[in-house]
């Protein structure tokens, strides 16, 4: 089991009986500290997609699906293939990498978990952390270093993101894929 | 929850049509403060029978004196209030709807019988929510109204109150604002209820504030200032949580202090507040020049009192408060003028941030734009409902899920 908190897009989870691939998920913050995770959820045998809330530590079945690790290939509309260490192919609809196609960049190195159920690749699930350069973003405007002072910045693969005003264009960056958030410049 | 079900649901009603509310209290007054005006609203206005369980009757009696805190049961304003103890003795008779307030845990007996009415094809469990907490963040819009689907298969709805009319409203009782309209209109009014609250010496031309925040070194400076005022300035404070940051002007311990007690340090004058019932709070917030709250209950009340305040907020992990008091300072000063807004922004923001000189600097600077902030203070209740308080919104939400 694990908690709202803890899943990230590409896990699997049950749900009134149901596997449900997770395609996005966004941690808000409640009154008192208290975490709200509303996803999007697919429905893996209906193929219909639903918005859920949940309190944070609500606690949810993880399924434990077959995954392979395997290396961004290719997209060919609207698949995105990937390939394991045995040159097998697998192809993923973008629909089912929610926020992670976001980060699905040419000549990608991340090892990537695909799931499969029933022997269909179903979901990807990427590292906690990428490292992406950073494609533009304006110069600081205030020299500041504390990294609290943030502005938006574009990535290769066209995602933008909030970065400490330091970052520079060219830089290589961290980004914690569960929430998106910039972590530090690699 | 389907259409089919929904029919089902509906005819249930007609055998348990009652209403339950869950509340843990965690602070004293916030929770419990927002769950009994939700409670004896619904109960008065769309005459529901509500059954509210709290875990807390001495905390809850503090706002409702009349409560006798060993009493497992009892009605006040047709609300019947149960003991929350666990394992749960009172025994629960599943009605339309459920709300758990502010997302608390319920009972491990409320669930089972949630379950064991989910699993018989013949029986439909209430309407099940989570009343949250109030944000003017823009997230919530998103939020509102979306089901949690749990692993049993019954949708839990989270129900977010909020500013827009994308979100489920606030709390606000129907003739409340014409009530505090009459009672604004004549002044002998606040000198009756300070009177009656035991509070001695206050003259109708005096500044009285009221003072209902967490710990603060930023009233502690407000304070030294006020203690230099050109004329008489009135704090009222209960016994809590702000006293505990004002213990070197005091003459005894908090505890030691009763109320309508009164400390004299210059032109400030420290009045010990009795605590009150949210009526006579209410008639408080609207008898103050400005008034000093925090959390939920009394952050809104403020507003309804068409005075000027600071809201302290309750604050949270990594200073996140303070996205969530932008974001309410970004809608409140909406229609304001720049200087005004900048004028109550930096205050706010001062207080919170315990910025003992800015909080005093801002304060100052108050004096030139008080009249413009008053008017503005008195248009934003309307600005803020939206056309729909939040119980009115929370029946018809019910009526179409």
């Amino acid at each position: 089991m694990k908690t709202a908190h803890e899943i990230r897009p590409g896990n699997v989870i049950m749900l009134n009986g149901s596997p449900w691939v997770v395609q996005k998920t966004e941690t808000t913050r409640s009154g008192r500290n208290a975490a709200i995770v509303k996803m999007k959820l697919k429905n893996v045998l209906l193929d219909s997609t639903t918005e859920s809330s949940f309190k944070g530590e609500d606690k949810m079945e993880d399924i434990i699906l077959e995954r392979l690790d395997c290396n961004y290939s290719y997209f060919a509309d609207p698949m995105y293939v990937f390939m394991d260490s045995e040159y097998n192919q697998y192809d993923v609809e973008s629909g089912n990498l929610g926020d992670a196609s976001a980060y699905i960049t040419d000549g990608m190195e991340d090892i990537c978990q695909v799931t499969f159920y029933e022997g269909k690749a179903i979901s990807v699930e990427l590292p906690l952390t990428i490292v992406r350069e950073v494609t533009y973003t304006e110069p600081a405007a205030r020299g500041d270093t504390s990294g609290k002072v943030t502005k938006p910045a574009t990535i290769a693969g066209g995602a933008t993101l909030s970065v400490a005003d330091f970052v520079k264009t060219g830089d290589m960056i961290e980004i914690d894929t569960r929430t998106g958030e910039f972590k530090k410049r690699a | 929850m389907s259409k089919r079900n929904f029919k089902f649901h509906m005819s249930i009603q007609t055998v348990n049509q009652h209403w339950d509310i869950f509340c843990a209290v965690v602070d004293n007054y916030g929770d419990i403060g927002v769950t009994w005006r939700l409670a004896r609203q619904l109960a008065e206005e769309y005459q529901l029978d509500i059954n509210l369980w709290v875990d807390d009757l001495n905390s809850f009696s503090h706002i409702l004196p009349a409560l006798t805190p060993d009493k497992r049961s009892q009605t006040f304003n047709r609300v019947t209030i149960h003991q929350w103890n666990v394992p749960l003795e009172i025994n629960f008779v599943p009605g339309a709807v459920l709300i758990e307030a502010f997302g608390c845990e319920l009972p491990e007996q409320v669930k089972s019988q949630l379950i064991a009415q989910q699993q018989n094809p013949g029986d439909t469990p209430p309407l099940w929510l989570n009343l949250e907490y109030l944000s003017a963040e823009n997230w919530v819009e998103g939020c509102h109204g979306l089901p949690s689907m749990q692993a049993s298969g019954i949708k839990k709805y989270f129900y977010f109150p909020g500013f827009t009319p994308r979100t489920g409203g606030l709390i606000c009782e129907k003739s409340l604002l014409e009530q505090r309209t009459a009672w604004q209109s004549a002044p002998e009014n606040k000198l009756a209820l300070f009177t009656q609250l035991g509070l001695t010496g206050i003259d109708v031309q005096d500044k009285v504030f009221s003072v209902f925040s967490y710990e603060a070194e930023a009233l502690a400076a407000l304070c030294q200032l006020w203690q230099g005022a050109d004329q008489k300035i009135h704090a009222l404070i209960p016994k809590g949580r702000s006293l505990n940051s004002l213990t070197h002007l005091l003459p005894c311990s908090v505890a030691e202090l009763a109320p309508g007690q009164q400390i004299v340090i210059g032109n400030l004058n420290l009045h010990i507040l009795p605590m009150t019932d949210q009526p006579s709070f209410d008639r408080l917030l609207w008898s103050c020049d400005f008034n000093i709250v925090r959390g939920e209950d009394s952050f809104l009340r403020a507003q309804w009192a068409a005075k000027p305040f600071i809201w302290h907020i309750y604050p949270q992990e990594d200073d996140y408060h303070l996205v969530k008091l932008e974001a309410f300072i970004n809608l409140y000063c909406d229609n304001l003028a720049p200087e005004i807004a900048r004028c109550w922004t930096e205050l706010n923001l001062a207080f919170n941030q315990d910025q003992q000189s800015a909080v005093t600097l801002h304060w100052q600077n108050l004096d030139s734009v008080n009249l413009p902030l008053l008017q503005h203070a008195q248009k934003w209740p309307i600005y803020a409902l939206n056309d729909a308080d939040l119980a009115t919104r929370l029946v018809q939400f019910v009526k179409n899920s």
